[in-house]
């Protein structure tokens, strides 16, 4: 048995001399004896593979936007011709500043509603105990999964005056919101609160409850500890919550689109400018694919800035527990 | 002023009663420690008198004024946390100064204040910086600045030591000690540690399993501890502690055996009594000559010994058959007896030893409700030392 270890080995010592190998052979068996370069390589791969799925369609953007729109067929992957007028362009033919404007005010008002009160929400799930506690979380974790077609016919005739609303003995119709910014901003904040109240919760539940205590017996409320010492210690949490309403709300389609006529001047957000580009007789892909680069801009600038805000951690150290 | 009572202050949990029945009344100026082990309700009672915690049944009063649905910032109170709890996105100076800020003090005043409470505590220099970056005993100061800025009636100090290293919780305890003196403010101290409770205060609130066992000046819990419960707890290592049976001829247990009029110390023959003595009250054969009223001799042979540099434990067990398992210890130690003696003693192990209780130390206990019957039994009897002489003479 043992000088037939011997051979072999010695087999194997041989082979790696005698056998003429290529470059992927030679990989392979480097990969055999050390794992971790496989892993390395699994990881590029993926790497690769997702950054050119989500920054292909950015590029093809860019593509379709330098090309001049007579041109935009048979497309290849380069753009057939340099036209950097185009965004400039964009902003004669409609005025594309006004609808980012009002994505803007959308975004931020939604962002401002969703806050406070899923702050609210976030301190009662986070740091008090009562009964029904998990029944009410299950709920709004129910309700989030909610498609928000299934709201809109409903919201629909309220926000237009088609409901009547009964008040003791005077019934009124209600209010016509159409073409303000109302109907889209209170479904934003339903629709897109679930979210902040359970990233909340997870942060405030974290705050240990001396520093809210100390806040107390040193003078403030139970809402004045949440707005000076809870808030300011989970700026992370407060951050992402922030950044993802947000962004939902600057990508939202659908109540964006259908609860208003379309026009700037109506609280129409970025969506209805790109297809406002749209004339009867011509579709301008290079200036709509130009106003869609612009759209996003923003958003990619807001991700950057607000990853390292994420990401530093203010409670670090602070506490002896 | 910073008087505080409880009355008849109860808290309810689900299925828990953490406080039961609390009647306390803490003087203006007192430095007050209520001391018990883990969960015995003293850290809620405290977070009680603070309003973090609002009783299930009835009343607190600060200052004379009936405090208890009041939120904690209308109370006149301060609080220093077990965790310290100093806010860490502040520097020092916005942590002390929090309060006043709340309470919109101007500018001047503000500065003046912090300027005095880090003065007091010896923070000079340190306003600027964050919490993260200092020390336990430096973090610990902030905390008690942050409670003295505000002059506030009454204090809280909730196991504020916990945390720190053995070294820096003496030094601060003394510094508690000369805070006190200073502010001259009513103190009232959370902790399980006994000795911290008798090393600082000037009464000791004694609580188990949510009831106030004895309030006393620190000595006074010491040598007439009110029951088995306080007996045991206070003093470290805790009080020997032996069943047995009230005889017409006195105590008489496993080992032990005391004479004593039953008549005169109030109990009759054939009640059930804990015999309890500290440590420190058991002398062997050689050091007896120091006391007045010696016990019979008790046959022992030394078991562990435990040198501690200024004394020296000694496990002594009192009978062959003897175990040294945590059990027997729990029920009464009728077989063992832990001695202190002095360093330069030749003691030994398994040493074959006699040793005599000091009567004007023992105390007597109802073994059913814990009661002390009696501390000091030589003052009851006139015979003691003729009964301990026929004593000799039967061993």
């Amino acid at each position: 048995m043992a000088t037939e270890n011997e051979q072999q080995s010695g087999i194997g010592k041989q082979g790696d001399a005698d056998i003429k190998r290529g470059p992927l052979e030679r990989w392979v068996g480097a990969a055999i004896k050390n794992p971790k370069r496989a892993y390395r390589a699994m990881f590029y791969v993926a790497t690769v593979f997702f950054l050119v799925t989500t920054l292909f369609p950015f590029y093809w953007l860019l593509v379709l936007a330098l090309t001049p729109n007579n041109l935009i067929s048979d497309m290849g992957l380069l753009p057939k011709g340099f036209n950097p007028e185009v965004f400039i362009t964009m902003f004669e033919r409609v005025p594309f500043h006004l609808y980012m404007f009002n994505s803007f005010v959308l975004g931020l008002s939604t962002t401002i509603i969703v806050l406070l009160l899923a702050s609210l929400a976030g301190y009662v799930f986070g740091r008090l105990r009562f009964p029904g506690r998990s029944a009410l979380m299950l709920g709004i974790l129910a309700i989030s999964y909610f498609p928000p077609a299934a709201f809109f016919l409903p919201l629909f005739e309220l926000f237009t005056g088609g409901t009547d609303i009964v008040l003791g003995p005077v019934t009124v119709s209600s209010p016509d919101l159409f073409n303000t910014p109302a109907p889209m901003v209170l479904p934003f904040s339903a629709l897109f609160m679930p979210l902040s109240i359970f990233i909340l919760t997870t942060f405030y539940g974290q705050i240990p409850d001396g520093l809210e205590d100390a806040a107390r017996v040193e003078g403030t409320t139970r809402l004045g500890a949440l707005f000076r010492v809870i808030i300011p210690l989970s700026a992370p949490g407060v951050a992402t919550a922030g950044v993802l309403t947000f962004i939902s709300v600057y990508n939202e389609f659908f109540f964006s689109f259908l609860m208003n006529n379309g026009e700037a001047s109506s609280w129409a957000p970025i969506v209805a400018g790109i297809l406002k580009y749209q004339g009867q007789f011509d579709t301008p892909y290079n200036l709509m694919a130009a106003a869609s680069i612009v759209g996003v801009l923003p958003v990619a600038i807001l991700v950057i800035v607000a990853q390292e805000r994420i990401v530093s951690g203010l409670t670090a150290g602070a506490l002896k527990e | 002023m910073g008087d505080v009572t409880l009355e008849h202050v109860t808290k309810r949990y689900e299925d828990v009663t953490a406080v039961d029945d609390m009647n306390l009344a803490i003087n203006d100026g007192e430095f007050i420690c209520l001391v018990g082990p883990s969960g015995c309700g003293k850290s809620t009672t405290m977070e009680m008198i603070a309003g973090l915690t609002m009783p299930t049944e009835g009343e607190v009063f600060i200052g004379g004024r009936e405090v208890t649905n009041l939120p904690p910032k209308d109370r006149g109170i301060a609080m220093v946390f077990q965790n310290i709890a100093l806010f860490p996105h502040m520097d020092v100076y916005d942590n002390i100064s929090f309060g006043l800020r709340l309470r919109k003090y101007d500018k001047e005043e503000i500065d003046r204040r912090v300027e005095r409470a880090s003065d007091i505590v010896q923070l000079e220099g340190m306003l600027d910086r964050m919490p993260d970056e200092m020390s336990g005993g430096q973090r610990q100061r902030v905390a008690i600045a942050r409670a003295i800025v505000r002059n506030p009636e009454v204090f809280l100090m909730d196991e504020p030591l916990a945390n720190l290293d053995a070294k820096l919780r003496v030094h601060m305890r003394t510094e508690l000690q000369r805070l006190h003196k200073e502010l001259d403010t009513t103190i009232i101290y959370v902790t399980h540690d006994q000795a911290e409770a008798m090393t600082m205060s000037d009464r000791i609130a004694v609580i188990d399993s949510g009831q106030l066992q004895q309030i006393d000046p620190p000595l006074v819990c010491y040598n007439e501890p009110a029951n088995l419960f306080v007996a045991g707890f206070i003093g470290s290592p805790s009080m020997n502690f032996v069943d047995g049976e009230v005889t017409e001829a006195g105590f008489h247990g496993k080992n032990v055996e005391v004479d004593f009029d039953p008549a005169d110390v109030g109990v009759s023959p054939g009640d059930d009594v804990t015999l309890g003595v500290r440590p420190e009250d058991v002398y062997t054969e050689d050091e007896q000559a120091g006391i007045a009223h010696p016990t019979k001799r008790i046959e022992a042979t030394t078991d562990v010994l435990e040198p501690m540099g200024d004394e020296i434990f000694v496990y002594l067990l009192l009978s062959e058959d003897a175990t040294t398992s945590m059990d027997d210890a729990s029920e009464g130690m009728s077989d063992q007896l832990l001695m202190s003696v002095d360093p330069d003693s030749s003691i030994t192990e398994d040493q074959d030893v006699s040793v005599v209780l000091d009567r004007a130390k023992l105390h007597l206990f109802d073994t059913e409700t814990g009661e002390a019957i009696q501390h000091g039994i030589a003052t009851t009897t006139t015979t003691s030392t003729d009964s301990s002489t026929p004593a000799e003479s039967d061993d």
